[in-house]
């Protein structure tokens, strides 16, 4: 037993060593009270970027759904740093790399906002970096977000996070001061938020991901379904493991997510998607993105399994 | 040897002279406004045309015009689908918001006549650029619009002192995704300028002196970049009208907010027919504000945008991007 304590102590200790600069300060977040922040984000063209600093490096972080975990940028933390090598893969739409050299941040801190003992890969994202122009530092994932309300607010490009108990209930009673509108629920399949849409009466299930900059629809599904999305340009796409492709991109029409939210035309790309299993850790019919939060303001609550909706405003110029 | 010095100074100034007017040519085709894009044609501006998959130019005058039609990048080169409003005799328009065209800094578009001549701009035009098709050079030219554009007249002037005997400075930022190539400086007394028409945001850039990448020693707001050094940070805001309808009856109505430190006397709103308003300019970004209506503390009644303070209390927003 004391071989235990003494063990669990040491691992405290260590933890807390790593703690006096493993913080991640979200550098212009306007921090509500103690439940709840809200951080001002910017397009770098379609995807959200936060800025904060982490290990006295400040610099821009990708709010991505689709990622399991938080990944810092190899680039900016070499292996100076303590870290071990990871075994399997980690998943993403913006990455999926082998062998990720792996670490613990000991807290994800957003001053009042601690995060404790949040774990982290630490890959390679010169690519992303190059391709978008940016200082890079890492991608907030899953593991971070899932303790908090998301809501993704394209129209006031702010991100709030607010916190909930284990049951989804927010313990903020003042977080949104506009009207919540509609909601839908989803399931979550491992990190992946994943609903349920309709065209021509043919189900699809789609992925919700903050960081696909395009909405993605599998080249495999229903011809009734294809029969609804109409090419306009072919595009060359860099994904995260540096390889360029040529996909279709055009206009989805008439998507249906309940009765009363319906969608479209929404910009698309045609692609196979039966390879990325790995990636959301279930099968996908398509993948809504950056184009599904710019019609809709969107909250995430993970425990509830559910999005809620806030109008975009008609406001007189 | 007098010779030369005049033959050099000739040559000098007539390449400055080019430099300046192909600088200060006026872009074709399209103009910004607010949050849209028109494009515009004017038939007065064309001499040539080209038949659809034959590229031999004959002259425009030939050619009864019976539709106009916006052709490019944005639309697969539809000769069909996105036609224009005849406003007159000559001019013929097309509204579309700019925010549709944010995922490409550089647009190629051409004008089609009747879903079958391309009406062809010249080689002097400002923006074109040679116009291909599956890797091959067409021997023609497309015209090209950015969202930020070279403008004298435009909201966002770019200095840098010195450099007299550069040969080339650009202007190289996120308005343009960091090309290397696009925006020109022309050389002033002191130094080097260029002025862009900029939508309101926070913009990072650099100065290409010749090569070399430098950061605008004049500004101080910077922000880190990925190399490990610093990009200069310019800011863009607009003229802003905030309203309050009715309200005919109060002596007073102050416009108090997150941009004025929530200064309760300095904005006093204008009366107008329907309520009051004012009008001032507001950098990029989130605010928050409030009307107090005779010391009556109240939020804008026809803005659904709001949001809690710190302290609880509910304030409108606007958003200027």
């Amino acid at each position: 037993m004391l071989k235990i304590t003494t063990l669990l102590f040491c691992i405290c200790f260590a933890n807390n060593f790593a703690n006096s600069t493993d913080n991640v300060v979200f550098t212009k977040a306007e921090i509500l009270n103690k439940n709840t922040v809200r951080i001002p984000f910017k397009l770098i063209d379609h995807l959200i970027v936060v800025e904060a600093s982490v290990l006295n490096k400040t610099g821009n972080f990708i709010i991505d759904t689709g990622s399991e975990t938080l990944l810092l940028n190899k680039v900016h933390f070499p292996s100076k740093y303590n870290h071990n090598i990871k075994n399997n893969e980690t998943t993403g739409i913006l990455s999926y790399i082998d062998n990720p050299l792996q670490k613990r941040l000991k807290s994800f801190n957003l001053q009042h906002f601690v995060l404790e003992n949040q774990k982290s890969d630490i890959i390679d994202l010169s690519h992303i970096e190059k391709s978008k122009k940016m200082k890079l530092l890492g991608i907030i994932g899953y593991n971070i977000l899932k303790d908090y309300e998301i809501f993704i607010d394209l129209y006031l490009n702010q991100i709030t996070l607010t916190k909930v108990d284990k049951f989804g209930n927010r313990l903020d009673p003042k977080v949104y001061a506009e009207k919540i509108v509609d909601s839908l629920n989803f399931k979550l399949k491992k990190h992946t938020i994943v609903i349920n849409g309709y065209i021509d009466n043919q189900k699809l299930k789609l992925g919700l991901d903050t960081a696909a900059e395009f909405n993605q629809i599998n080249k495999s599904v229903n011809k009734k379904v294809l029969k609804y999305f109409v090419p306009k340009k072919r595009i060359n796409l860099s994904g995260a493991s540096d390889k360029r492709v040529e996909v279709l991109m055009g206009d989805l029409n008439r998507l249906k997510l309940s009765e009363t939210i319906y969608l479209g035309p929404m910009k698309t790309m045609l692609t196979n998607l039966s390879k990325m299993y790995e990636v959301f850790g279930t099968q996908l019919d398509g993948i809504l993105g950056y184009e599904f939060f710019k019609y809709k303001r969107t909250i995430i609550n993970y425990q509830k399994e559910k999005l809620y909706f806030i109008n975009y405003p008609i406001i007189r110029k | 040897m007098k010779r030369i010095i005049t033959h050099s100074i000739l040559l000098f100034l007539l390449l400055v002279t080019i430099q300046t007017f192909a600088q200060n040519e006026k872009v074709k085709g399209y103009r910004i406004e607010g949050d849209e894009i028109v494009f515009s044609f004017d038939k007065r501006d064309y001499t040539k045309v080209s038949k659809n998959n034959y590229y031999t130019k004959s002259d425009f005058e030939d050619i009864d015009i019976n539709n106009v039609v916006v052709s490019g990048e944005f639309n697969n080169w539809s000769l069909h689908k996105w036609k224009m409003i005849k406003l007159n005799e000559n001019i013929y328009e097309l509204r579309k918001k700019i925010n549709d065209f944010t995922d490409e800094f550089l647009w190629e578009f051409k004008f089609v006549i009747n879903n079958y001549y391309w009406a062809e701009p010249s080689k002097e035009d400002f923006n074109i650029n040679e116009a291909t098709k599956n890797g091959h050079q067409l021997d023609v030219y497309n015209l090209n619009f950015t969202t930020a554009y070279v403008d004298k007249n435009g909201n966002a002037t770019f200095k840098i002192k010195g450099y007299k005997n550069a040969q080339k400075v650009i202007l190289s930022g996120t308005f343009n995704r960091w090309n290397e190539d696009y925006f020109n400086m022309l050389k002033t007394e002191d130094g080097w300028e260029l002025t862009l028409q900029l939508r309101p945001g926070e913009y990072e850039y650099k100065f290409i002196v010749d090569g070399e990448w430098i950061t605008d020693t004049e500004n101080p707001l910077m922000n880190k970049n990925e190399f490990d050094g610093f990009n200069s940070v310019i800011r863009i805001g607009k003229l802003v009208t905030l309203r309050l309808n009715d309200n005919l009856n109060a002596t007073k109505v102050i416009l108090s907010g997150s941009f004025n430190n929530w200064d309760e006397n300095n904005y006093q709103m204008i009366k107008t027919k329907n309520g009051w308003e004012y009008t001032f300019k507001l950098s990029s970004g989130k605010h928050h504000y409030k009307f107090i209506v005779d010391d009556n503390w109240i939020i804008d009644p026809n803005n659904p945008v709001q949001e809690y303070d710190y302290d609880g209390n509910i304030n409108s927003v606007y958003i200027v991007k």
